[in-house]
């Protein structure tokens, strides 16, 4: 396709310009299509928060009003009064912290053991994680439920962490596996002569080096938990005990959805996200890749 | 330092595959022992097992005259230098070098004393700052040199140190880890599969194949004086040239017959290798070091006839390969394959069996491919070797096998 590509030394004049003219075509064509992509990617995000500052009688106006003229934040006054946002916000910060937390630390040490050490049965295992992440949701959300309900962690938020714990985990292992394999051996090993126990050359080299790996596993658990709704809908019934997506749904009652503050809500709960994000992105976009060259 | 010592040392992986064999093995009080053999004879699974790293299947490793065997890699008090450096990705070059002092809790201010005298020794000093992605191959080298220096450790063991780096840094890093090892007089086990390195650096080497040991001894006495046909095809660049001859009693005198040419074996030879006459009547394999393979001019013994096949010219010298009319050895299982010449040109006539001959001719002798050349070979130079067996057919002042520790 690009014919730009050109192994002659030295550009013959007539030709430069429809070649570059093709290949600049052509760029454009790419450029186009990313800019549309950006487009719908951006725009249910931004008509969410152009919509929370938007005052109620201009939201569900016929002609769309693209830029909201008259700011308010009477929105988001509304979302913050709504009953229980504080508890939501508490559920959530539990939630996620206890989830991230124990699942970077499940998974690492789950991993160095698939990574560094041949047991019986490891091959299986490894193929088991990856096949309990084809399995549907919705396959496994009665079962569950019966299972939890005998377990009495129905509407308890320490149900709702060991539900979220077997999602996240197959995947914070694998990736860190792969993060863990992409590291010599020989490293471990020179600490140990150089004086280290196996438990030292673990904390010392293999830790800080697994690094980016613990923080891509980490978003990817954050979100998770973050973003969940199913589980929480299902398994949490008193209003002070649901999260804040499960909070966000009540918006919607028999008598309408009440627009405007529901927007200001999903503001402020994609903003810790978003800030999440930008705390470590620097370091996902370099440790992604280094995972998975090596996997 | 101290010494180290191996003894009835095997590793056997998963219950069948045995990596090394009833390995023994002393290494004195500041000496530099290299085990050298081709990939996968077992020397990297014998120094690991030294280092700790691996398990030992059965036998005993000393250091100091302390059974090490169940002590963990820390506890050996040794350093060692891996094949790929290991230096630590995510610490400085500072770090890097202090890190085993750290971890054997020296004090601050010796630490950093230690670190930076031997970043000044190794030419690393104004590069403590950085991480190891900085620096250049032989850097890192250094760096891993200097790991192992800084710690004072009783021994130094090395996994084929140098294998990454280009071949003039190769040589220049092969004389420095020499040199330090001199100067610190620190007892070394240095693993390498490069017989030249081996030569050069060890005071002793230990030649290792299929998980055994072949023979320890001194650079030139394993270059002299090699005990079985391995060891004489694996030590030496360009390799000893090997074939089979008959030997043959005549009116006394022992006869050695490459091709159709008769060489008279000197009496005084006969005498220092009494063994050799039992051979009478019999094949046997016949070594030759190509240094000792002469053009003829002026001697006045029997000479071989050949044709030059190839001549490589080495500035210094010139390598001739010269076809001659001999029986090729044939017992491919008894020698280093990898060090063999290419086997007969093309074109021979197949009832004619013809061997390459390599010699190292001087290099104003001008000689053209396709030539006839004579070539003289002195019978005192040969070696011979037993075609069963392999074992050198040794001459009486030579131990069949060099004593090691029991």
């Amino acid at each position: 396709m690009t014919s730009g590509t050109q192994i002659a030394p030295t550009p013959i004049p007539p030709i430069a310009p429809r070649i570059s003219g093709r290949r600049r075509l052509h760029k454009l064509g790419w450029n186009v299509l990313g800019v549309i992509v950006l487009v719908v990617m951006v725009f249910p995000v931004y008509w969410m928060v152009a919509t929370a500052f938007k005052p109620g009688q201009k939201i569900l106006s016929y002609t769309p009003q693209w830029i909201p003229t008259s700011p308010t934040l009477s929105n988001f006054r509304d979302a913050v009064h709504q009953p229980f946002f504080w508890d939501a916000v508490k559920n959530s910060v539990i939630v996620v912290t206890v989830v991230v937390a124990l699942s970077v630390v499940l998974a690492f040490l789950a991993a160095l053991a698939l990574a560094k050490f041949r047991f019986y049965g490891r091959k299986a295992f490894i193929v088991l994680i990856l096949g309990v992440q084809m399995v549907p949701l919705a396959a496994l959300i009665i079962p569950l439920y019966i299972l939890m309900s005998r377990l009495h962690q129905v509407d308890k938020l320490t149900g709702v962490i060991a539900m979220y714990l077997t999602f996240v985990l197959p995947f914070t292992v694998w990736t860190m596996r792969g993060f863990l394999l992409g590291i010599p051996k020989d490293l471990e090993e020179a600490a140990m002569v150089d004086g280290a126990t196996r438990f030292g050359a673990f904390v010392r080299i293999l830790l800080p080096l697994v690094g980016p790996g613990l923080v891509a596993t980490s978003i990817f658990a954050f979100i998770q938990a973050w973003n969940e709704f199913i589980i929480a809908y299902v398994f949490l019934h008193t209003p002070q005990k649901q999260t804040l997506m499960v909070w966000l749904a009540s918006f919607t009652t028999l008598r309408g959805t009440d627009w405007g503050p529901l927007m200001a809500g999903a503001t402020l709960c994609a903003l810790p996200v978003v800030v999440f994000f930008l705390l470590v992105q620097r370091r996902i976009a370099f440790g992604l890749t280094a995972g998975a060259v090596r996997g | 330092m101290a010494q180290i010592e191996l003894v009835h040392l095997s590793k056997v992986y998963g219950g069948d595959v045995t990596a090394v064999r009833d390995l023994n093995l002393e290494v004195a009080e500041g000496e530099f022992v290299v085990l050298v053999g081709p990939s996968g004879c077992g020397k990297t699974t014998a120094l690991r097992m030294i280092a700790g790293l691996e398990e030992i299947s059965s036998g005993e490793i000393r250091i100091g005259g302390k059974v090490v065997n169940d002590l963990a890699p820390r506890d050996r008090d040794i350093a060692m230098v891996f094949q790929t450096y290991a230096l630590y990705p995510h610490k400085t070059v500072y770090d890097n070098l202090a890190f085993g002092l750290r971890m054997r809790k020296v004090p601050k201010e010796e630490q950093k004393r230690r670190v930076e005298e031997i970043a000044r020794v190794l030419g690393l000093g104004d590069m403590l700052q950085r991480r190891p992605a900085q620096l250049s191959g032989g850097q890192r080298q250094r760096v891993a040199m200097g790991r192992a220096i800084v710690r004072e450790p009783k021994a130094f063991l090395m996994d084929e140190p140098l294998s990454n780096l280009d071949a003039k840094l190769r040589v220049q890093m092969r004389a420095e880890i020499a040199r330090i090892q001199q100067a610190l007089k620190v007892t070394t086990v240095y693993v390498t599969h490069d017989q030249v390195e081996a030569m050069t650096m060890g005071n002793r080497v230990a030649v290792m194949r299929d998980g055994k040991l072949q023979q320890v001894d001194t650079p030139q006495r394993l270059y002299d004086a090699p005990v079985n046909l391995f060891v004489a095809s694996f030590v030496g660049s360009p390799p000893m040239n090997l074939f089979e001859a008959g030997l043959e009693s005549d009116d006394g005198k022992l006869v050695c017959r490459i091709g159709d040419t008769d060489l008279e074996l000197p009496s005084d030879l006969a005498a220092e290798r009494p063994s050799l006459a039992n051979y009478a009547g019999r094949r046997v394999a016949v070594g030759i070091r190509p240094e000792d393979v002469r053009e003829a001019a002026g001697w006045d013994g029997t000479r071989l006839r050949g044709r030059i096949l190839l001549v490589e010219s080495l500035g210094s010298e010139q390598l001739v390969h010269i076809e001659i009319t001999a029986t090729p050895l044939e017992r491919s299982d008894l020698v280093d394959i990898a060090a063999q010449p290419p086997g007969p040109s093309l074109g021979v006539d197949d009832s004619e069996r013809s061997v390459t001959l390599l010699g190292r001719f001087d290099r104003h002798l001008l000689l053209a491919p396709g030539e006839a050349v004579e070539v003289a070979i002195d019978p005192r130079l040969l070696h011979f070797f037993d075609l069963e067996t392999g074992a050198a057919i040794s001459r009486v002042d030579v131990p069949v096998a060099t004593p090691v520790a029991g």
